[in-house]
């Protein structure tokens, strides 16, 4: 027992449970930040005059994506530093990034479907850019589902390494199909909209202001700080397995 | 903490100056400058005196003595919201029209009304309904030098490409002349359309073709302002469009958004609370066996 003593001494992540200050602050401003974009977006915003208050969801529906980006971004970088250097705090930053970019997807496809309702007068419509997108979120939530059926800590790590660089393929068809296939209905907003596009609106200044800020947020801030916290907690999830492991090997 | 408190400060100074910069895109529509209320959207007319408040737009002309104002009614009925406008606005004791009509639109039916008030006041009103409320575009004129009448007219004859058989409707109707009285003078290109325009002794009638139907304008006196006064009452009819209410998507919207991110830290939160019992429960069993 003695031995679980200093193991537990020495991993100081268990021992404590308080977040470093850095993160804490952090958090702070991620929280801060994200009620500053909400108030950009639904009180000093003006009102879209042809499309109305569903409008201003295109301050997260937007964001949000790109939120993902960054996450399944460092997934791809986590995965890939693993596999050239085999240290399991990249696998660690690949899994956090899988979490945060599938909640961040999620929010993404349901704010654009919620937009859908009122603006296309359908709830959902097999479009290329809402098809792509709905595969993204599927994939990711496999990337869950089979790490979880792994019981080997190396062959998890190495196998799910490989399949968060591929799953990422599925990120950048989503992001570029709009501006490949011209069969879609969703709009662009920076640059030409496609032909058979529905509910788009121009980038006006306050359309602008609104979104840059927001665009930040969830592109750095949000996905950063709630991806350290996701990190911190694998970290601490692993220290209490290699504990258990000498609790049941002794 | 002090960090934090001028992070905070910082932020806030930052959403204020951003917030300011924010008004560019209340009322604009392109490059159209519009009046945004939260129920509907008229352009802004240029050279007009804006007496606009928060839910009603009205423009003035001083010179022609003209106002155009857009506003909604409560009433059951669009007939009814058109006289409660003209009686609690402009104070008007309202006679039976001189002209009624209806005429289809591309938003809904609307209603045609023109009423002679007095000896130098005319209302023409467009009226429609629009759930449990009416919207009103009233063009009210108080000119003793002239008599300026405003009417849409479904279009008599859609193989004509010009207004002169609802014109000749609207001669007869409202000042009992027949077009053959009248002089066709040369059209006039305006921002709205092609005018066919009629002139006669002390009267001048104009006439535009949009859809399926006719934009009529007639003016008996010596005030000249016809084609002024037309295309901004023309331009705020055609301009006009309703603000969706579409606020109840938008919450749920933002309450899908608050669950997500609520269900991600949750789950962060719940799982640090499961490592931190599973920790207690090792400590508990490494002391028992000490």
């Amino acid at each position: 027992m003695g031995e679980i003593k200093a193991l537990a001494q020495e991993d100081l992540r268990l021992e404590t449970s308080v977040p470093p200050r850095l993160l804490r602050l952090l958090s702070l401003v991620t929280v801060l930040g994200f009620g500053g974009t909400l108030f950009l977006g639904l009180r000093a915003a003006g009102t879209d005059i042809q499309q109305g208050e569903i409008q201003r969801i295109f301050y997260i529906h937007m964001p949000s994506f790109f939120g993902a980006f960054t996450a399944f971004g460092l997934t791809v970088v986590g995965g890939a530093l693993y596999l050239a250097r085999g240290s399991e705090k990249w696998d660690r930053i690949a899994l956090a990034g899988v979490e945060v970019g599938l909640a961040f997807s999620l929010i993404n496809l349901l704010t654009g479907s919620i937009w859908a309702r009122p603006i296309w007068n359908t709830w959902w419509t097999w479009d290329p850019r809402l098809t792509s997108a709905a595969i993204m979120c599927l994939t990711y939530a496999a990337y869950l589902m089979l790490r979880a059926g792994i019981d080997d800590r190396m062959r998890r790590r190495a196998f799910m390494s490989v399949y968060g660089i591929l799953a990422f393929v599925t990120v950048l068809i989503t992001l570029f199909i709009i501006r490949v296939v011209p069969e879609t209905i969703h709009p662009v907003i920076v640059g030409a909209s496609p032909q058979n596009a529905q509910g788009g609106f121009e980038a006006t200044s306050g359309v602008v202001t609104a979104l840059i800020p927001s665009l930040l947020l969830w592109l750095t801030l949000l996905p950063i700080t709630l991806m350290w916290h996701r990190v911190r907690l694998e970290e601490r999830l692993d220290a209490l397995d290699r504990l258990k492991m000498r609790v049941l090997s002794e | 903490m002090r960090m934090t408190k001028a992070s905070a400060r910082t932020g806030l100074l930052l959403l204020a100056l951003t917030a300011g910069l924010l008004s560019a895109q209340d009322g604009e529509r392109g490059s159209t400058p519009y009046f945004q209320s939260r129920a509907f959207n008229v352009p802004i007319l240029e050279g007009w005196d804006d007496q606009s408040g928060e839910d009603f737009a009205q423009f003035h002309q001083a010179e022609a003595r003209a106002t155009i104002r857009t506003a909604i009614a409560p009433a059951a009925e669009a007939l009814d919201a058109a006289g409660a406008e003209l009686s609690a606005t402009f104070g008007f004791d309202l006679d039976p029209p001189v002209y009624q009509g209806r005429v289809n639109l591309a938003d809904g039916t609307w209603h045609t009304l023109v009423y002679d008030i007095d000896a130098e006041t005319t209302a023409s009103v467009m009226a429609r309904q629009d759930g449990g409320r009416g919207v009103v575009i009233s063009f009210v004129e108080r000119d003793a030098a002239a008599r300026t009448l405003m009417l849409t007219i479904a279009q008599a004859d859609d193989s004509l490409a010009d207004a002169s058989p609802e014109i000749a409707i609207a001669l007869e109707s409202l000042a009992g002349l027949s077009l053959s009285e009248l002089q066709r003078a040369d059209s006039q290109t305006l921002p709205s359309g092609e005018w066919t325009v009629y002139a006669g002794e002390s009267v001048m009638a104009m006439g535009m073709i949009f859809g399926n139907d006719a934009y009529v304008a007639l003016q008996m006196g010596e005030a000249g302002d016809l084609a002024a006064l037309a295309e901004a009452y023309n331009r705020t009819l055609l301009g006009f469009f309703i603000t969706p209410d579409n606020s109840q998507y938008l919450a749920l919207g933002l309450a899908v958004v608050f669950v997500i991110l609520a269900a991600l830290v949750g789950s962060l939160y719940w799982r640090e609370k499961n490592v931190q019992k599973d920790l207690a429960l090792l400590r508990e069993l490494a002391r028992e066996d000490e």
